[in-house]
């Protein structure tokens, strides 16, 4: 390891310390709001293994998290099962989803990705409002977390915070590997990928299933966290449109960029609805597009490239033909 | 034995057949060129050999084994290496990682770790003559060094045979000289090579013998002169002021 790494991995060694105090010095509503950023930032990171470094825009990542949310549901409330185990089957069944669905439609690039992945979520949802063991649009009601409440919500914030330093580590493992360099030549060239020797339909899928188990477990602890779950919020849009912003305000295909875009995004959207009770998505989307225009690399960009000057600014403007 | 052949090939588009009933083989550690106006179906064979088309008849042999439907990855794993006429950079990676990619991937992949395929693709590099440019990316690059990363990225997957495609094209005469000399560097380390050009004096220099294709057929199959000078070739690709030019 190279005195660099080195250095990087003691300053994100520092900062899950840092974050590993914040429930200990804030109130409920605080750690809540953490917990629902990490959440965020958990699911744009695994969208980003799909989305930003594969370069397959899935718009249909919200079925991960979905299925994820039910399997805990049902495994806990219908098999008495721990948590635990919810936990890693929500992951693994998330994960087996994307094998199977991945297969079909990841032969399929572009927009027609997009909306076929899109479909599939729709779909998924409708499933779950028919089907006797999702209980139908009546939804799941969880065992509670057998805890004071305080420390219910330590426990969801810590969960959540492994989970996200769980998808950041195998990302980083991967993008070293053999693996992340095909996910990265799929996304620059897949016919030029398939050629100099890389099974380009096994990366893609591998990717996808990735992405899918990591999101299933964010799923899973939402579903624990809430002690209730609905077919309506567990497969919106809304969810995967969020993770798409995130990856991209703060940079796809960068490895923190998901997490500082969860955070910006977050930030700003709690921010507005505090002073704009109902004129605030307006303002929000504006700030959205703003961001799009001046940074299309991500806040990440501008950050390690120490490029804070307007010239950059108008640099991107120039290059994106805008 | 020939290390790669094709018997009675055809390959069609709907109604248009590119490739017509074509019979070819190349030598171990030959020099093949494969030439022929435009449309004459001779990037069509090379994706047909490179497994990006399964052959509409027929069947490829490469040392050996029946290679023809096999998917591109596989043929490149097995030892077939391919340049693209439209060069195919990953434009977002380096040129060290380009290479890199091929040495992961490539028929030496399997032995190959990330770390090692790295120091393999500088190695590579160092041989086309782009060791100064390493770290740039690959978008960053002019022409022809767009196409010497191009050959790089094959010959780092250790390739017994390479398809060069058009590897010379908007090069200048030195330019076009120094890829010369290249190939035979490339040949003395012991690999196969099949050359598709339209710069004749490239053709000339490195080809140990000529193949020519006209509206997907092959027209004539036989050493350099004696292809050079054939009626049928000088009618359907060279012109009659190409003799005139050359003698």
């Amino acid at each position: 390891m190279g005195n660099k790494a080195l250095n990087n991995f003691l300053i994100c060694g520092l900062i899950i310390l840092i974050v590993s105090f914040f429930p200990l010095v804030s109130n409920n509503f605080s750690i809540r709001f953490g917990t629902d950023i990490l959440m965020f930032a958990v699911m744009a990171s695994a969208w980003n293994i799909i989305g930003g470094y594969t370069g397959y825009a899935s718009f249909g990542n919200v079925v991960f998290f979905g299925i994820g949310a039910y399997i805990t549901a049902i495994l806990m409330e219908k098999a008495g099962l721990h948590f635990g185990i919810a936990y890693l089957a929500a992951g693994g069944a998330a994960a087996l989803f994307a094998v199977l669905i991945g297969l079909p439609v990841l032969r399929l690039r572009g927009h027609y990705f997009a909306i076929a992945t899109l479909g599939v979520a729709e779909a998924m949802k409708a499933l779950v409002q028919n089907l006797d063991i999702t209980e139908g649009n009546a939804g799941i009601y969880l065992p509670m977390l057998d805890l004071p409440v305080r420390h219910q919500y330590y426990f969801f914030f810590y969960m959540m915070l492994a989970t996200l330093v769980l998808t950041l580590l195998v990302t980083y493992l991967l993008l070293n590997a053999k693996l992340g360099y095909s996910f990265i030549a799929v996304r620059e060239d897949e016919d030029a990928a398939n050629s100099v020797g890389i099974n380009t339909t096994l990366s893609k899928t591998f990717a996808f299933a990735l992405s899918g188990f990591f999101t299933g477990l964010a799923g899973s602890i939402y579903a624990y966290q809430q002690a209730f779950i609905q077919p309506g919020p567990a497969f919106t849009v809304q969810t995967t449109v969020q993770m798409i912003v995130m990856a991209v305000f703060g940079g796809m295909g960068k490895l923190f960029g998901p997490l500082l875009g969860a955070l910006c995004i977050e930030m700003i959207s709690e921010t507005l609805s505090n002073y704009f009770l109902v004129a605030h998505t307006l303002f929000f989307g504006t700030v959205v597009i703003l961001a799009i225009v001046f940074t299309p690399k991500g806040m990440i960009d501008l950050i390690t490239q120490h490029k804070f000057g307007i010239a950059y600014l108008l640099q991107n403007i120039r290059e994106h033909r805008i | 034995m020939a290390i790669l052949e094709g018997k009675n090939i055809i390959k069609r588009f709907a109604g248009l057949i590119a490739v017509n009933n074509v019979d070819f083989h190349i030598n171990p550690n030959e020099i093949l060129g494969l030439i022929g106006p435009n449309g004459a179906g001779k990037t069509t064979l090379v994706n047909v050999i490179a497994g990006v088309y399964a052959p509409s008849q027929g069947q490829i042999q490469f040392k050996g084994q029946t290679i023809s439907g096999e998917k591109p990855y596989r043929i490149g794993r097995l030892g077939i290496s391919r340049t693209f006429q439209v060069v195919k950079p990953f434009p977002g990676m380096t040129v060290k990682e380009n290479a890199a990619v091929g040495a992961m991937f490539g028929a030496g992949g399997k032995k190959t770790s990330a770390k090692e395929a790295i120091k393999k693709a500088e190695e590579v590099l160092a041989f086309v003559g782009l060791a100064d440019q390493i770290n740039k990316h690959a978008d960053q690059l002019n022409v022809p060094s767009r196409k010497r990363l191009e050959m790089a990225k094959a010959l780092a997957m250790e390739p017994d045979l390479v398809l060069f495609d058009e590897v010379m094209a908007g090069l200048n005469f030195s330019e076009i000289d120094q890829a010369v000399e290249l190939i035979r560097k490339i040949r003395e380390n012991g690999v196969t090579i099949l050359i598709i050009e339209h710069v004749m004096r490239a053709i000339k220099n490195v080809c140990d013998r000529i193949f020519v294709l006209h509206h997907g057929e092959k027209i004539a199959d036989g050493p350099v002169a004696e292809v050079l000078n054939d009626e049928d070739v000088i009618k359907a690709y060279l012109g009659r002021r190409y003799k005139e030019l050359t003698h």
